[in-house]
This record gives C-alpha cells, structure tokens and sequence, in this order.
C-alpha cells in the first residue's frame, strides 16, 4: 500500500462525482459492484504523477485540476447536420457508423448499413458485465464511469469490406466528461478496417474530457486496421487506452492520430499471443501552444516469430510538449522477435519540447531489435529551394511539414482513410499561427 | 535586361566580404558565361539574385527589367521570371517530384495572371518536356531528386526550369559530373529555350560546356569582381593558360 499522500482537489472531486452518478450509470447490481472497486482502486491510487516511471513526463496530478462532471443522457440532442459538419472528409468515406454523444450511443445519428457481416451494438443496450480490463488509475477510472460504448464482433472468415466508424463526438456549452469503452473481437481469418473518431462539435465548449478505453483481440490469421483519430477539442483532455491482444498469424495495422487537444495520454498495450504475427502501429501528434501529447507503447513479444513496426511522427508548435514512451519486452521464449521502432519530432518553435523514451527489455538471444529517435527543425536550405522554384515560404513549409508526417500517414492502407488523415493534418497546419 | 551595378555582398552571419563591386548587364536574348577559378564567388552570385537570405547586399543594385529585386522574396522572384538552377540540387524527401513541380509551376503561373495548368493540361506538358530531357516520369514518382546521379540531379533542375519558363536563367555549373552524352542532352534543353525574350547567366570551371551553349559574352570571376570580359575566344583561351592570370588578389 502507498503512503498516503493528501488527494488532490481533483482526486476528491472524482470520488463525488462518483457518488452521485452512480445511481445513474447503466449495468445492474454486479456492474455497479466493478465500479464501486474500481473507485476504490482510484482512490488508492489517485492520479498518476511523474515519481511513477511510466508518468514521468506526464504528471496527472498537476496538469489534470479540474475533472468536468460526467455527462448524463440527456446532454446535446444533435441533428444529422451537425454530426456531417463533425465528420468533415469522414463523410465521403461513405462508411457505417455507429454514434456517441457525450458517451451516449445515439440511434438516431448511427447507420450501420454496409456492416451487416458483422455484430454491432451498443454497450448500454446489454450491459450485464464489466471487466476492469487493467488496474491503473486511468482504466479504473475508466471502469467506474464508462457510460457507453462499441461492441463489435467480426464473426470467423468474415470480412468488412468498408470502413467501420465508432463516432465519439463530444458538444455542449458546459464541459463534460465522456467515458466509453469499445470492445472489438475478431474472429479467425477476419479482415475489417475500425476507426474511432473523437470530435469536438464546433461551438461547443473546448474543456471536454475524454476517457476512452479499447480492447481488441484478433483471432489468428485475423487482418485488421484499427485507426484512431482525435481533434479539434480546443483545450480538451483526452485519456486513451487500447489493449490489442493478436493471435498467430494476424496481420494489425495500429493508427493514431492526434490533433488539436490539450492534454493527452494514448497508452497502447498490444500482446502477442501466438506465432507469426505482425503489428504495425504508427501515429501523427500535433502540437501546438500549451499542447501536451504522450503516447506511450508498449508491445509484450510473450511468442516466438512475430514482427512489430512502430513509426510516429510528432510536429510540435508554440510550448507544445510530445512524449514518446516505447517499451519493447521480448520474453525468454520469443526467438526470432523482429521488433523496430522510431520517433521522430520536428519542432516549429524554439520553446516546444519532445521527450522521447525507449525502453528494449530483452530476455531472449536470438532477437532483432532496434529503437530509433530523431529531432529536426524545418530545413532552411530546403525552404530555399522550394521558395526559388516559386512556392511562397508558408505554403513551402506546410509541404516540408506533410512530407514530414506523410511517411507515417503512408503506413494506412486505405487511401480514402489517408486523405482524410491528411486532411486534418493541413487544416492544422494551416491554423497555425505565422 | 538584367543590370548588377556595383554589387557588394558579405554572408550575412559574418563580416566576410565575397562579392567587392560586381558590374554586368545583360540584354535580353544574350547568354553571358561567368568563369572564374573555384572560391572566385560565382555560387554567392548565383544565390543573391535567386534571393538566398545567407547573402547580404552592402553596396549597389541588382535591376530586373527595370526593377530593383534586392527587396523581393525568392518565390517573388521566381514569378518575376529569375531562375536558379543550383550547383548541388536538394533532396526532398517526403515530397514526390511530380507533386513539386506541380505546385511549382501553378505557384508561378498563379502569381503571373496565368490560368493553374488542371492536372491532366499539366502531366501533358510534363511528359513532353521530361521527354526532351530523357527523364522517366516513373521517376518523377519518386520524392524530388532522392537517389537520383549526379547527372539525373541535373536534369531534374533543368526540367524545373522548363516547366517554371523564365526569363532569366542562372545556370550553375550545370555541367559538373555529367558525361558527355549528359551534357549533349542538358545543353539541348538550355538551348531550346534560349530567344530573343531570355537572359541567360551560365557559371562554368570548365570551357566545355560552351561548346554546346554559345555564349555572347564571357566574364572572368576571381575575388570577387569580374577581371576580364571577351566573347566566346576568351573562354578558350582559359582552356590553355588556366585562372593563373586571376588567382592574385585584385589590384
Ligand atoms: N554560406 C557561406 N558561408 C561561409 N562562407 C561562404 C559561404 N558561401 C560562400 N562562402 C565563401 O565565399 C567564397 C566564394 O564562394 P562561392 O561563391 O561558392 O565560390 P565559387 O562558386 O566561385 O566556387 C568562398 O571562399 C567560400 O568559402
Ligand atoms: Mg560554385
């Protein structure tokens, strides 16, 4: 037991909220019971903070003061409208979707026509059992709040010809806290591309809050893409989990994108379960002004055979600040790991910060593994060149920039998916200040 | 017409001074050869009317058709119709060649009242203008001048130039590291676009390349201020005697 240490304001505020929303929250008795614990874990816990090694950079106590009360059903009844003007470039993928609001699975807004092969329903619909997942703070927390969320099911052989969007979108004048939990499985020899999205709606107030949690297991020789994309929330607090469990022989493609949001944490875990499987995540963060961005990996190689890729690519503005945490463990079993991983960073501003931390465990002998971290600053001799061939020094630089974080967006197979990742990567960029 | 009067430059970072007082004009339709021995600043020349910010200006002018470009941006520049084709051509990496020239071309045309070429107007020019200079359009694919020879590297600049149509080229040293089929080719391209509208500047170490393009003037460069000006029997003359004529300081 740690010693005890004065909660934060935030940390007793959570504990309230807990109380009074309790009685509100979906799942009968037993799920209210999991809650109940995992308040309980919190509270022994409390918010992570930077003398805990995997939160040395990003210090919960200290940056995350004031938790928004959580959101209740009955906040922000949004139009058709409102949801194309959220989804922006999304639209045109033409794609099923299923919709949150605030953490509320909203029919209305939902659409899953193009997804008949495969098994989706909200969580509220049949919530009659709720598994802690983990028990860190964030998930606990995670556990006592969760209000809603995906769960899919990709039967065996079945393969998801397009896209399938999981919309979280956040609105309202007031701030809240939205938390939801997808939970996707796989079955052998499925093929599916999943897309979480969190928006905020434009207008609405720019202090929402976020905590997200996914579990996505693959059955063997399953192919499956799982991209995330979160934007455009002003000063919003987003806190993000993914938990990928692969079985032999699967092919996953992880994608993360990051833009436009205050405080962030993505933390993925992704376990190997059996042989020849390869992952490869890769991600975009964009950072501007107080902007704090941490992602932080960590892939459990606990078979032999399997490959993991991960490339992320950060642009940081202003006082922006990008972690990146890698860990790699290869168990003693895991000959024949093929892992590889790199961040790079490239800073617009004298006073952005990117910290990057790689982490190799290695208990095996037989093992290729290797780490890799650059920091760079737009290449004036580059902008040069583009300028004498006629492109206005802005418009240069917001090539350089793509460029720069093209070779990650490269990694997403779907094209349609990529232009849309694109798209929201220029738009920020183009939002920057000169 | 381009008119360099009494051009001072320094590097901006230093109080070293490269150019001392450069004078040239040339006329529309004339290519002037600038030769000069290695370090004489014929790159510094080359880089100041292309606009580099590493150069300062401490004395005279440079005229562009009437016009002081001192204070204009390179891309302005570049719409005004000054071409640079450099020495050591840069690696884009991330950057595909055809998405470059692209947004070159329309940044340009878009500045000089022209119509943006629509994609497939552009990829037809493209393609004829690449063929000319024996350039694949595979390898336009691929990111601007990453992995490309020495020679490829030169070609690709000269397409550039092609697909930009100025009015006054600054060619340097074009013809380092080209083989002699390379040359033929690179100077066809040049010379295709030479006329009676088109100032052309070419630096060159070496007299061959003037075989191929045949210049109306040349100026010999050494410390910083033009030493000799002939025509094109004075660039033969350098085959034979060499720069040791130059290489003491101006008196
Ligand atoms: N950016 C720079 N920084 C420092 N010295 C420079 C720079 N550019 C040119 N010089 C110096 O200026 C002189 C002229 O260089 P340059 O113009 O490249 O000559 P050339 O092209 O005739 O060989 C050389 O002494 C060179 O070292
Ligand atoms: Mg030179």
């Amino acid at each position: 037991m740690s010693v005890a240490i004065m909660k934060t304001k935030a940390e007793l505020a959570l504990a309230e909220q807990f109380q009074s929303a309790l009685p509100a929250l979906p799942g009968g008795p037993e799920v209210a019971k999991v809650r109940q614990q995992a308040i309980a874990t919190f509270g022994e816990l409390g918010l992570p903070h930077r003398r805990i090694e995997d939160w040395k950079y990003t210090d919960l106590r200290t940056a995350f003061k004031d938790p928004a009360p959580p959101s209740a059903g009955d906040a922000a009844k949004l139009t058709v409208g409102d949801l194309i003007v959220a989804l922006g470039p999304y639209m045109d993928l033409d794609a099923p979707r299923i919709v949150f609001v605030n953490g509320h699975y909203r029919r209305p807004l939902s659409n899953l026509a193009g997804a008949e092969a495969v098994i989706v329903s909200p969580l509220s619909e049949k919530f009659e059992r709720l598994t802690p997942a983990q028990s860190d703070a964030v998930t606990s927390l995670n556990t006592a709040f969760v209000t809603d969320g995906a769960v899919i099911t990709i039967p065996a052989g079945v393969t998801l010809e397009k896209p399938l969007l999981i919309v979280s979108l956040t609105a309202g004048k007031d701030a809240r806290l939205s938390t939801v939990r997808h939970q996707i499985d796989a079955g052998a020899d499925a093929r599916a591309t999943l897309v979480e999205l969190f928006i905020t709606l434009p207008g609405s107030s720019p202090d929402q809050q976020t905590n997200t949690l996914t579990t996505l297991t693959a059955g063997d020789r399953a192919s499956i893409t799982h991209v995330k994309a979160a934007s455009d929330g002003g000063r919003a607090t987003h806190l993000s989990n993914w938990i990928v469990a692969l079985g032999a022989g699967t092919l996953y493609r992880g994608f993360q994108m990051t833009s436009g949001l205050a405080l962030v944490r993505n933390e993925i875990a992704a376990l190997y379960r059996g042989e020849h499987a390869k992952l490869d995540i890769s991600g975009v963060f964009l950072g501007r002004s107080n902007d704090h961005i941490d992602t932080t990996l960590t892939v459990d190689h606990a078979v032999p055979h399997c490959e993991s890729r991960e490339l992320f690519a950060g642009v940081l503005d202003g006082r922006a600040r990008g972690i990146f945490q890698g860990k790699i463990i290869v168990r003693p079993d895991a000959q024949k790991t093929d892992g590889k991983q790199m961040a790079r960073a490239m800073m617009l501003s004298p006073d952005a910060e990117f910290d990057s931390k790689p982490e190799l465990e290695i208990y095996a002998d037989d093992v290729v593994c290797g780490h890799g971290s650059t920091v760079a600053e737009i290449d004036e001799d580059l902008l040069f060149y583009c300028q004498a061939r006629g492109i206005p020094a802005d418009e240069a630089r917001a090539m350089l920039v793509e460029s720069f974080i093209g070779e990650a967006i490269e990694r997403v197979e779907h094209e349609g998916l990529r232009h849309c990742l694109m798209q929201t990567a220029t738009a920020w960029l183009n939002a920057l200040p000169a | 017409m381009l008119e360099i009067k009494n051009l001072h430059v320094k590097i901006a970072a230093e109080d070293k001074p490269i150019l001392k007082g450069i004078n040239l004009v040339v006329p529309n339709g004339e290519v002037h050869a600038i030769m000069g021995p290695n370090g004489s600043g014929k790159s510094t020349l080359a880089y100041v009317l292309a606009g580099r910010s590493d150069y300062e200006v401490t004395e005279g002018d440079i005229l562009w058709n009437n016009e002081s470009i001192l204070g204009m941006a390179p891309d302005v520049r570049a719409a005004k119709g000054v071409f640079l084709a450099f020495q050591y051509p840069m690696e884009i990496p991330g950057v595909a060649g055809l998405t470059f020239l692209r947004t070159a071309a329309n940044a340009v045309r878009k500045k000089r009242g022209q119509a943006e070429y629509t994609t497939p107007e552009f990829m037809k020019v493209v393609r004829e203008r690449a063929a000319k200079l024996n350039i694949d359009i595979e390898m336009l694919k691929r990111p601007v001048n990453v992995g490309f020879s020495g020679g490829e590297k030169k070609r690709s600049e000269i397409l550039q130039m092609a697909m930009l149509e100025p009015t006054l080229c600054v060619l340097d040293e074009t013809d380092s590291g080209l083989d002699i089929d390379a040359l033929r080719i690179v100077s066809d391209g040049v010379n295709a676009l030479r006329g009676p509208d088109r100032s052309m500047v070419v630096i060159t170490h070496y007299q061959r390349l003037l075989d191929y393009i045949v210049p109306d003037k040349v100026h010999v460069l050494a410390h910083g201020v033009i030493r000799k000006t002939g025509d094109k029997e004075l660039a033969k003359q350098l085959e034979t005697t060499g720069y040791a004529e130059f290489e003491g300081k101006a008196a």
